[in-house]
């Protein structure tokens, strides 16, 4: 009898408690919608509801689209003391129990599993990591954001820390045309993992020589709770990958926003996550702390190479190759500390040139002997890199621009936007110096007599300029489809292209020459057959002076029917302030029948 | 520009292999200092969407076994050096005295923040002997760690 009647005081006092969850508008707090992703008009896609289709993210059938059922079930679910829906839903239980004021019945503590991984999980700390451009992999181009925890509060043992990484599970045999299609138009399950951060400084700043940076957030103990709970959560469930919005970074900007609903953050609408706005959005909505600059190995070996003179230089290139070149008088002649110096360059440039690939037994004994020369010689402070200015400081990453100016006797007016990102003449605080990365970049023109005209769109514009020296020989590559206008006999056509080339560049001071050997294809309404193509070469040199960037240019194409096509321009960019810029530029221009000059000043504008 | 897409069509069909694989061949802690990384390509896919192939990585407590370490939550010594390319990393700062990879390595081995700098200096005096020849494997360094630290009057005491 006694049972029975507590049966009903439990009964009744759940369905006062459901009933009071409905009332209060739970469903609705900006916590429970953060815990259940649901897209509050950030992105495109799923409008409304959660970003998650996967059924074990939800105890209600309708979990994924129906945020107030799925309150009920949970609470359901997560109120009996030891349950095992608490287990799963950590985050949730604990928003729960707070909200609806539940008492303190055991909690979490039967969950075994669950208590030891958050033993072993540490949480002093948590940073977002920004590894910078990849040039060589599409989806990275753009940079790539992780989340790093920390066991400690200091410096010491970051490499033991956790790195938090959404991304694509990629697991069958495919060609990485389908993977860009499928990460374009959904179709790749995205996971959150939870890998050692040695493993992410090893992949990105040793083996893909990405310099990175690291910034500290300030959440507190109860936020940081937040996230941890919430993660474990999110183990093995299964989100959409999208290259473009619901990418690597727009993930972990969720994840963030969880641990402070009230900050904003996923308020405005995001066309594209790029990395380095989600590191700027968190700055602005005051997340960030300090920074950390982690060079890659490329620009250590860079810094070493600056302190040494050409002598020394040759010693140690001398030395990567040769270890009996320590023994030799000049080698030792050398102070003690420009040994260490030489020794340190000489090791540096050896593992740099030997991180890929099979094991060589020949290299490792090497590497091992230069470091004995190393250990042997006094060690030498301060080589590290110099700390460039931070990525979240650089110029917007969308641009308009409005241009006036004359193409023969015509005079011209016209406007330009881009997406997305940088040009090599744009001011390079923040950027890599030598790069052009650009996606949908258009421009209309109205020319005196004519209508208004697609002058140019670049879809994808890559340029990346990697200096050589002594002991670097990287290729510098470019790639560029889109359409453009060129003469073809009397009068300009607009053309659908795509070129590309490799070539050389070097690195004197501020200037970086360069050339390249080029191909293109296309298609125009002039030439007979569908696609004509040509060959040519193109060589330039970029000045970045401090105070303005100029680039002088020279291209010659020849075409397989015999049609020829010449460019040459001067081109000087004068940033004003970190959101503007002034461009003007001389270009002479033409083929066969026809050449001229065109004169044009712009006005840019970056934003967002 | 085809050429480009060609390589990178080229770079995609030759996935499938395992992009990391920790504790190197053998496993038992049986890697390399030096070890090359094999299979860079895969690895270059796999960044095409900023993912990893293959298996979920969650870091259970219990991924700690023989081979795979990837999926351990805490560290100690060894299974720090048997992650793949790091203990290049530690060879390098021991030889130099000083670095994070031998900070987190002092860390990982339970070392007091005011003895770390002792640690360090130790390893230093003694980096010859840790790495005693360019084929030793993380467990002989590991090994050569510890009697080390036991012939030290202060680092003995963690032993």
């Amino acid at each position: 009898m006694k049972g029975i009647f507590t049966l009903l005081a439990l009964l009744v006092g759940w369905s006062a408690v459901a009933a009071q969850a409905s009332d209060s508008g739970l469903a609705e707090h900006p916590r429970w919608k953060a815990l259940l992703h649901i897209n509050q008009g950030t992105t495109w896609r799923y409008q409304g509801r959660s970003y998650v289709d996967d059924p074990d993210f939800f105890l209600h059938e309708n979990g994924a689209t129906d945020a107030q059922a799925e309150l009920e079930a949970n609470i359901d679910q997560l109120r009996p003391p030891e349950s095992d829906a608490r287990c799963r839903f950590p985050a949730r239980y604990r928003f729960l129990s707070e909200q609806l004021d539940w008492p303190d019945d055991g909690g979490l503590s039967h969950c075994e599993d669950y208590v030891e991984w958050r033993k072993a999980m540490p949480q002093a700390r948590v940073a977002l990591i920004f590894p910078a451009s990849y040039l060589n992999s599409p989806s990275s181009m753009f940079g790539h954001t992780l989340l790093r925890i920390d066991r400690g509060n200091d410096e010491d043992g970051v490499w033991l820390s956790r790195a938090i990484n959404f991304g694509a599970t990629v697991g069958g045999e495919e060609n990485s045309i389908l993977y860009i299609y499928k990460g374009l138009v959904g179709g790749y399950p995205g996971y959150f993992n939870n890998v050692p951060y040695m493993n992410k400084i090893r992949d990105y700043a040793h083996l893909e020589n990405r310099d990175m940076w690291e910034y500290q957030l300030n959440l507190n103990e109860s936020e940081r709770e937040w996230l941890v709970a919430h993660l474990w959560e999110l183990q093995d469930i299964r989100f959409d990958y999208l290259f473009l919005d619901e990418n690597c970074s727009f993930r972990l900007l969720e994840l963030i926003a969880l641990t402070r609903p009230e900050s904003g953050l996923m308020d405005s609408f995001r066309i594209a996550e790029i990395p380095v706005n989600t590191v700027r959005a968190l700055d602005e909505s005051g997340f960030i702390e300090s920074s950390v600059y982690r060079p890659s190995k490329a620009k250590e070996l860079d810094a070493l190479i600056q302190r040494l003179t050409e002598v020394e230089k040759d010693l140690a290139l001398g030395l990567s190759q040769e270890e009996r070149v320590s023994e030799t008088d000049a080698f030792q002649v050398l102070a003690p500390k420009r040994r260490h110096l030489v020794a340190r360059t000489a090791y540096a440039h050896l593992r740099l040139n030997n991180r890929e690939g099979e094991r060589k037994q020949e290299v490792a004994a090497r590497s091992l002997a230069l470091l004995r020369v190393v250990n042997k010689t006094p060690a030498v402070k301060e080589i590290e890199p110099e700390r460039p200015v931070s990525p979240k400081k650089g110029h917007g990453t969308k641009m308009i621009a409005a241009t006036g100016g004359t193409l023969g006797e015509t005079g011209f007016g016209e406007f330009q936007a881009r997406l997305s990102y940088h040009d090599w003449l744009d001011a390079p605080t923040g950027f890599l110096k030598g790069a052009t990365i650009e996606a949908f970049n258009l421009r209309v023109r109205k020319a005196e007599s004519d209508d208004l005209a697609l002058e140019r769109l670049d879809v994808v514009n890559i340029r990346s300029l990697a200096p050589r020296n002594k002991f670097r020989k990287p290729a510098s590559w470019f790639v560029n489809f889109g359409l453009d206008r060129r003469f073809i006999g009397n009068k300009r056509h607009l053309t659908r292209q795509v070129q590309g080339g490799g070539g050389l560049s070097w690195s004197l001071g501020p200037v970086m020459p360069y050339g390249y050997a080029m191909a293109r294809a296309e298609n125009n309404s002039a030439h007979d057959p569908f696609v004509s193509t040509a060959a040519g070469a193109k060589t330039g040199i970029l000045w970045y002076a401090g105070p303005f960037q100029a680039g002088l240019d020279a291209e010659g194409l020849y075409y397989q029917n015999d049609d020829v096509s010449f460019t040459t321009s001067a081109t000087l960019n004068l940033p004003l302030g970190p959101d503007h810029a002034v461009r003007a530029s001389i270009e002479r221009e033409g083929g066969r029948e026809r050449v001229e000059t065109e004169f044009s000043l712009s006005w840019r504008y970056y934003f967002d | 520009m085809k050429k480009t897409l060609l390589a990178l069509a080229l770079v995609g069909t030759s996935f499938g292999a395992q992009a990391n694989a920790p504790g190197g061949p053998g496993c038992g802690w049986g890697n390399m200092v030096f070890e090359g990384q094999a299979g860079m390509p895969v690895h270059i896919v796999a960044t095409l969407v900023n993912g990893t192939s293959g298996n979920k990585t969650f870091g259970m407590t219990s991924g700690t076994n023989g081979c795979d370490t990837s999926g351990a939550l805490a560290y100690h010594g060894k299974n720090m050096l048997a992650q793949q390319g790091i203990m290049e990393e530690v060879a390098q700062d021991m030889a130099v005295g000083d670095g994070e990879a031998l900070t987190a390595l002092s860390v990982s081995i339970g070392i007091a923040p005011e003895d770390r700098s002792r640690f360090k200096q130790t390893m230093h005096e003694n980096f010859s002997s840790i790495f005693s020849e360019e084929d030793v494997t993380a467990e002989e360094v590991m090994s050569n760690i510890r009697s080390v630290m036991k012939s030290d009057e202060k680092l003995a005491t963690y032993s």
